[in-house]
């Protein structure tokens, strides 16, 4: 019946099986593949060879430009595969996971300093799980952002429920945002769905708010929270973490060694059962999926049915996992059909109730798709575009009929602005 | 996997939010007002066909509502001729040199009967039956309730024009015409303004300008009001929506120093 509610934001319901059980799975894949974040790709050094024997938490490459940014082994393995596309652009580092590995503890000399803090975070391999805006990627390693959004919810179809993957580490949640304070001079903003508040009043010295928002999509994506909390400009960048990654800080913090375990979802009409289940990052999908998928042709995809890409690993960042079913290939149109229906694309949008509310009603929603559509760039921004990456206009690229390419327009938009205008 | 609200899902819904408006006036009219629709439908799938062959511009269902709107609106005995003049030049030069249906700044229709009252003055408006301007308030509705009929612009309209009649003023002879005018022509989902505020102050709009014909322009029919009405809020409607963003985005400069 909460469909039939009012408020912003829409609730998009896609078949799935049930989930057995509510308690998530211990899963460690026996490959995993480390990939950086999405955003402008990055050059990379490897610090391993192949065949090499690596710990958990250990440094497999690190930043080209910044060495002390480094990407670190999700599980204890054996390095089997580096890749890398030309200009040493990582594509992957794959892994097999070796039972007998250790797990690398970090000195932790001066963490009460931002200093000390950015260090870590950077050597443990923490710093991509950071994402700022505008543009997206993770931030580079001196910026200071004006305000971090922490997002304790997440709207998306099938998304694991954050508050979950918190139970038990309340502790380690506060430690994280007491850290993550220090980290910049503005507010950091802790999202949730009503409830109980995730942490104490006055943590980080009163710069910690807790925001209740509405369990609806887009409202649980971390743009429109960075849009209704703190607009990202390009003087002003706003980065976003999840919880559950702010957790982990906080056991970093606490013990030396960075948890690599998160709890994903796995489901999708393509699946015979869903999954709860608590895997490292870069897991490999059809492991995940293995004895679950439907019988027939299907789509393994790393995200959500609504941003999500397919994959052959778990995406950095992403906590979810989609099975559909692959649509039988037609026959491909008349040429007459195709010369008609093809052209002129993007397609012109109807402004509709239902555009609004893909929106979450937050900003004047056409006005911004015609902005996009036309290459205003000026007007973009100044609706706030900045604030927004692809994944926030998943829902309303879905729910025009996949005509209009928002995704690909804004990030089109955005990375003109960034040539045209960002230092 | 996709969504529902494409361009031609929207353009078909639209048409069904009409149905009870077209039915009724069709069920009143007789054959007579299918001759019209027909040559209508002609007109503008001739018009549509030239600009997929020649543009590769995909044709779309709203044309149809194109259609209804121009045969229902349309200055009787016109005949054929006049009628294609007048369809041609509202269709070509208001929807499809920009680009068919979801680009165009004025509606086809309010050009086309623009057109044809200025052109031909001398051709009577026509009038409506008590059921087909009762069939506007379930049009009205069905839209508003499937969301492709803005709210706003019908709640500003009927708001300014309700505040108009409490006070008095001698609108009531072009409320029938004027309200079968706003839920075919003014609450076009495409034309109206796009921002919540925008389209308060279009509804308000569109009621004030109808009141101010009612009330200054002596010998002109309720339909011709309202179609002039029409087209000077559809020409507004750009100005009335940047107003709108202006405002939003100064608020939220106000509220977090920057946007």
């Amino acid at each position: 019946m909460n469909a039939l509610k009012f408020g912003p934001g829409l609730i998009p319901a896609f078949p799935s099986p049930r989930t057995s059980g509510q308690a998530p799975t211990e899963v460690i894949t026996q490959e995993a593949g480390i990939r950086t974040p999405s955003g402008p790709s990055l050059r990379v050094n490897p610090l391993v060879r192949e065949g090499d024997i690596v710990g958990q938490g250990a440094a497999v490459a690190c930043l080209r430009d910044a060495p002390q940014v480094q990407f670190v082994a999700p599980m204890p393995g054996r390095v089997a595969r580096i890749s890398l596309h030309p200009g040493r652009k990582l594509s992957e580092i794959v892994m097999f996971h070796e039972t007998a590995g250790d797990v690398v503890q970090h000195k932790r000399p001066d963490v009460n300093t931002p200093a000390g803090l950015r260090n870590l975070m950077q050597t443990a391999g923490m710093w991509p799980w950071l994402r700022r805006r505008p543009f997206g990627g993770m931030p580079s390693t001196g910026e200071s952002p004006a305000a971090i959004i922490v997002m304790a919810m997440d709207t998306r179809p099938f998304a694991p429920d954050p508050r979950q993957a918190l139970e038990g580490r309340e502790a380690a949640f506060e430690r994280g945002l007491q850290a993550l304070s220090g980290l910049c001079d503005g507010p950091v903003f802790v999202c949730q769905t009503s409830g109980t508040d995730l942490c104490a009043p006055g943590v980080g010295g009163g710069q910690v708010r807790v925001v209740d928002v509405t369990a609806r999509h887009p409202l649980g994506s971390a743009g429109f929270q960075v849009h209704a909390l703190a607009p990202a400009t390009i003087e002003t960048p706003v980065w976003d973490i999840h919880a559950e990654d702010v957790a982990a800080l906080g056991d970093l913090l606490a013990t030396g060694v960075l948890p690599m375990s998160r709890l994903v979802r796995v489901a999708g009409k393509g699946l015979r059962e869903s999954r709860l289940v608590r895997t490292q990052p870069g897991a490999d999908l059809r492991e995940l999926t293995l004895r679950a998928v439907a019988p027939g042709a299907h789509r393994l995809m790393s995200g959500s049915p609504l941003d999500g890409h397919e994959a052959h690993w778990l995406a950095p960042r992403h906590r979810q996992v989609t099975v559909l079913p692959r649509a039988p290939k037609g026959k491909p149109p008349h040429w007459f059909v195709s010369a008609i229906t093809r052209s002129g694309l993007p397609r012109p949008v109807i402004p509709t109730a239902a555009l609004t509310q893909a929106f979450g009603a937050a900003l004047p929603a056409v006005a911004l798709v015609r902005a996009l559509g036309s290459g205003d760039d000026e007007t973009a921004m100044k609706l706030g575009a900045l604030s927004l990456l692809e994944e926030d206009v998943g829902l309303a690229d879905y729910v025009l009929g996949g005509e209009a390419h928002l995704a690909g327009l804004l990030r089109a938009m955005l990375d003109r602005v960034r040539t045209e205008l960002a230092p | 996997m996709k969504g529902l609200w494409d361009r031609e899902t929207v353009a078909l819904m639209l048409l069904a939010a009409y149905m009870p408006l077209a039915l009724f006036w069709v069920w009143y009219g007789g054959a007579q007002t299918l001759v019209g629709l027909g040559t209508a439908v002609l007109c503008l799938a001739v018009w549509n066909l030239v600009f997929m062959l020649a543009r590769a511009q995909p044709p779309s269902f709203a044309a149809l509502i194109t259609a209804l709107a121009i045969a229902m609106l349309a200055p009787e005995d016109l005949g054929a001729l006049r009628m294609v003049l007048g369809i041609s030049f509202g269709a070509v030069m208001g929807e499809l040199v920009f680009g068919g249906w979801g680009r165009n700044v004025v509606n086809p229709a309010t050009v086309a009967l623009s057109f044809l009252g200025f052109g031909f003055p001398g051709f009577a408006w026509p009038g409506f039956d008590d059921p087909v301007i009762w069939a506007a308030i379930p049009a009205a509705l069905i839209g508003i309730a499937t969301g492709i009929m803005p709210a706003a612009v019908l709640a500003g309209a009927i708001l300014v024009g309700g505040a108009a009649l409490a006070l008095g003023a001698p609108v009531a002879a072009a409320l029938p015409a004027a309200g079968i005018v706003l839920v075919l022509l003014v609450a076009d989902p495409v034309t109206s303004a796009t921002t919540t505020v925008g389209r308060w102050m279009n509804g308000g709009l569109y009621a004030g300008l109808v009141l101010v014909f009612a009330t200054g322009w002596s010998g002109a029919a309720p339909v011709q009001m309202a179609v002039a009405a029409a087209l000077l809020t559809s020409l507004a409607t750009p100005l009335l929506d940047e107003i709108a963003i202006t405002i939003w985005v100064a608020q939220r400069r106000r509220r977090h120093g920057r946007n």
